[in-house]
């Protein structure tokens, strides 16, 4: 990896950065969760294809990689299909103590 | 000069890299499942509890946190360098470049201190003195979440900050094994920069627009 290449991918970062922080005061109602998601993941894929080099790794490694977070994703999808279809109802917790 | 050499079960540089890189990501991909549980907990939270719950991430200092990403994805850049530099066969720059990781590191908890700081003065540390009467159980299980997070995180990037020092030194005072050592130390940080990428936005970001 080459010094220039490091720095355009820090510039790439901090733009996003700043995107993100200014798109969370942009009224984008229930978008705005996943605006800020789609640019977190993006910031990650940086990350881990320069920083960690995974773009020049074996495949073995990329798997690797992969199945912790392919993981992740089935733990996440599955807990919050749970959630939101929940239909009973949520006892105020002020009133539990 | 003493002569280094190989740990003793490789047989090649080649072959120790590979092996020690998969060793990593093995190790980096129980990280994701630590963190990513947590995450998990996160969402079902939001789900289940809705705006009282976004209301609560509003008390977070935002400016902190945005100038705290800035400084920690700063901070890989240099991580990024001080292993290119190294693995070029430099001498000078990669220990420079280390120690700047370090202090952006030791950066970050200063911030991070500061906001915990500035918590405490509003009673908003769960367990210790959260003003429940006024902020209600929902905004205190987001602090809950909030403490447990940061402070696992800032736990993680302590144990680099303790890695990179003595990675500076060993590379510094010559002493390093040939091998992939400083790149594995690398990984690691940057997997600690990108769960900070993605509580980020969960903590700071959320319910800034309402």
């Amino acid at each position: 990896m080459t010094a220039r290449t490091i720095w355009r991918c820090w510039l790439a970062l901090i733009i996003l950065l700043s995107l993100t922080t200014g798109l969370a005061f942009v009224p984008l109602g229930t978008a705005t969760l996943f605006v800020s998601l789609g640019i977190a993941v993006t910031k990650a894929l940086i990350v881990l294809l320069f920083f960690m080099e995974l773009k020049a790794s074996s495949a073995l490694v990329r798997v690797f990689a992969a199945a912790g977070f392919f993981w992740l994703m089935i733990m996440i999808a599955l807990t919050t299909a749970d959630y939101t279809h929940r239909t009973d109802q949520r006892v105020p917790l002020d009133q539990v103590r | 000069m003493t002569e280094r050499t190989l740990s003793f079960q490789y047989s090649t540089l080649q072959q120790e890299r590979e092996t020690v890189t998969l060793g990593m990501w093995a190790f980096l991909a129980t990280e994701v499942l630590f963190f990513g549980a947590l995450i998990a907990a996160y969402f079902s939270y939001r789900i289940w509890f809705g705006a009282e719950f976004i209301a609560a991430a509003k008390l977070t200092k935002v400016a902190l946190g945005t100038a705290n990403t800035a400084v920690l994805l700063t901070s890989s850049a240099c991580m990024a360098m001080a292993v290119t530099t190294h693995e070029a066969g430099a001498r000078r720059s990669p220990v420079l470049w280390l120690i700047a990781t370090a202090l952006l590191g030791v950066a970050f908890i200063l911030i991070k201190g500061t906001e915990w700081f500035l918590e405490y003065q509003e009673h908003l540390v769960p367990a210790l003195n959260f003003d429940l009467g006024r902020r209600g159980g929902v905004a205190e299980i987001f602090f809950m979440f909030y403490f447990c997070a940061t402070g696992l995180h800032a736990l993680h990037l302590l144990i680099g900050i303790c890695l990179v020092s003595w990675l500076a030194f060993a590379i510094g005072t010559d002493r390093l094994k040939p091998g992939s050592t400083a790149r594995l130390i690398g990984l690691y940080w940057h997997f600690v920069d990108i769960v900070w990428i993605f509580l980020f936005p969960l903590i700071y970001l959320a319910g800034r627009n309402g």
